[in-house]
């Protein structure tokens, strides 16, 4: 491998598609995603259950041809070069994928030897993810006897077994306790420091906003928008006004469309219990609002000022919150009906 | 080199995984002796009658017992399949560079073991009870018959991979057995039977290696039947090995 073969991009996509055959037809899950990630950040990929997430991450992996368009992993074509992708980058699936019939230990010398590393080497870098992700005190029992936490600890060192230049996580954290999910979060972060790339799906928007160094998000298959977390929520708003009106019979979509009209109010959006507002000025808009809920004759349970959230960015481009969106199955597969539902509402 | 380091690599593993779980050497010893202790004084009466031209009873229904094994031992194959594909370890090991023959051959190898221990067990049970062993023709028999454990093994996976649903796949396997193993003439030759029987015996592949295995056991080493049954054993297995490869390289969403 030359030093051209390192280029400062881990993945770029032109124009990626790929549509699944369903019942009563065809499912676009991705419909024309153009993406690039430079080398050596954390890059999270949000967005709710079936949006096409896992579709592009097993184009990206070689699981899974795509119908049209480009992809490049590590320098080499996903299409026509994928013996070297799978040489240049690690995976841990969503289904986890350690061989529970045999020992932590016995999976990763298995991983190590099939990139063809000597046994030696093998052996010698399987006991350093042992002890970098602490596997010691269960890496020679067999790996059904495993905790969550204990499995996706060696689902990781899988995954970075041949010292992967991009490493890909599908939904890494799911059904992980807080204190596991902070833990896999360091482990990432330690190796994008050591100079990997770590490119993940999520539908927790907390992950990809903590976690990330740049995101994209992704709704029925095409990304919405793209940037640094911070970026993102700048882009959206300065701050957010949520307000809990107490009614007799709360039309808060109809509050929202009124409040929307005031000065520095930028959007509105009726979001369970509350109206929340995107606003360009707090004081200017808390002012206003206010003057015109008490002309409305409308009381104000509760009243909080905060930064937007990768939610508040969400809502803008499709009109739908991702915290409702996240009921569904766990597996980001095509979704047909629900998919279709989803659309047809967003859609003025 | 590389092919067949994987190839002994996952093989290694299957048979740890396989060893790690007594049960099945268990079962994979208990039936076919069952058979010996149970079934072979049923057909003591028909010795020296149709169909059992060499010598005593068991010289025939040996090499019936033993491809019934053959064939049982890689039938179970697409089971873990399904299993490995639910708990993401094929997608895992499809993300490596590893080669996807070197993956169906693991298993396939595995199963070759699991049949020719108790095949070997089986014929030195079955001589003290005037079963009359050929070795030269035995170790020829236990090739032949790894050829139809590599064909059931290799089709049962690519069977797993295409059905994914234990339901499906044991259907398809149990419906395809029972005709299967009848009109191989396994337990009882088919030369008893009527003309129609004997014909469709002739469309099923586990014939011609039932009919070469009964030459081989009885040390007939060079006759057409025993060229018939290499041959059609060979293609099988060939055509099977290519289906599993290709099932593993496909997609599988």
């Amino acid at each position: 491998m030359t030093s051209t073969d390192t280029p400062a991009e881990a993945v770029r996509t032109v124009g990626l598609r790929k549509a699944f055959r369903a019942r009563g037809g065809t499912v676009d899950a991705v419909r024309g995603i153009d993406l690039t990630v430079a080398a050596g950040q954390v890059f999270g990929f949000l967005g709710p259950n079936g949006a096409g997430k896992t579709t592009t991450l097993r184009i990206l992996t070689t699981l899974l041809d795509a119908d049209g368009g480009e992809a490049f992993v590590a320098g080499a074509s996903v299409r026509t070069q994928s013996a070297e992708v799978r040489r240049r980058i690690g995976y841990v699936g969503q289904l986890g994928g350690a061989d529970l019939s045999a020992t932590g230990r016995e999976n990763l010398l298995l991983q190590g030897r099939l990139y063809a590393m000597s046994a030696a080497r093998v052996r010698e870098h399987a006991e350093e993810l042992i002890s970098v992700l602490d596997l010691g005190g269960f890496a020679d029992r067999i790996a059904r006897s495993y905790s969550g936490g204990q499995r996706r600890r060696l689902e990781v060192a899988l995954g970075i077994m041949n010292q992967p230049r991009v490493l890909f996580l599908d939904e890494p954290t799911t059904g992980l306790d807080p204190q596991n999910r902070a833990n896999l979060w360091d482990q990432l972060r330690g190796l994008r420091d050591a100079g990997t790339t770590v490119f993940l799906t999520t539908h927790y928007l907390e992950e990809a906003d903590l976690l990330s160094d740049r995101l994209a998000i992704i709704d029925h298959g095409a990304i919405i928008a793209e940037g640094t977390p911070a970026e993102l929520k700048r882009r959206y708003s300065a701050d957010v006004l949520t307000l809990t009106p107490r009614l007799p019979d709360p039309d808060l979509p109809a509050l929202a469309r009124r409040l929307a009209g005031q000065p520095f109010v930028t959007a509105a959006s009726a979001d369970g219990t509350d109206v929340r507002l995107a606003v360009a000025d707090a004081t200017g808009a808390m002012a206003a609002v206010f003057a015109a809920l008490q002309a409305d004759g409308v009381e104000v349970i509760a009243a909080s000022l905060a930064q937007p959230s990768l939610d508040d960015v969400f809502l803008r481009e499709t009109g739908r919150s991702l915290r409702d969106t996240d009921a569904g199955s766990a597996r980001d597969q095509p979704e047909p009906p629900a998919a279709t539902d989803a659309r047809a509402a967003a859609l003025p | 080199m590389t092919f067949a380091l994987q190839t002994w690599l996952f093989f290694r593993r299957k048979l740890l995984e396989a060893l790690r779980q007594p049960v099945w050497i268990f079962t994979g010893l208990s039936t076919p002796l069952l058979y010996l202790a149970l079934f072979e004084p049923l057909l003591k009466s028909l010795a020296g009658g149709a169909g059992f031209p060499h010598g005593t009873v068991l010289d025939v229904f040996v090499p019936g017992i033993l491809t019934l094994m053959a064939f049982g031992a890689g039938m179970g194959a697409g089971w873990v399949v399904i299993w490995e594909i639910d708990s993401g370890v094929t997608e895992r090991l499809r993300v490596t560079p590893a080669s996807r023959l070197a993956l169906l051959l693991g298993t396939v190898l595995r199963d070759i073991v699991m049949f020719a221990v108790p095949a070997l067990v089986v014929v030195l049970v079955a001589i003290p009870f005037g079963f009359d062993a050929h070795w030269g023709g035995l170790v020829l028999l236990l090739a032949l018959l790894a050829m139809l454990t590599a064909s059931a093994s290799a089709t049962s996976s690519a069977l797993g991979i295409g059905l994914r649903q234990i339901g499906s796949l044991a259907a398809v396997v149990t419906g395809t057995q029972l005709p299967l193993t009848l009109l191989a003439g396994i337990l009882l030759p088919l030369s008893v039977g009527p003309v129609w029987l004997r014909v469709l015996g002739h469309v099923n592949p586990m014939y011609y290696a039932v009919q070469a295995a009964r030459d081989l056991a009885a040390g007939q080493v060079v006759t057409a039947t025993v060229g018939a049954g290499f041959a059609v054993m060979a293609a099988l297995a060939a055509l099977a090995l290519w289906w599993g490869t290709r099932s593993y390289r496909r997609a599988m969403s």
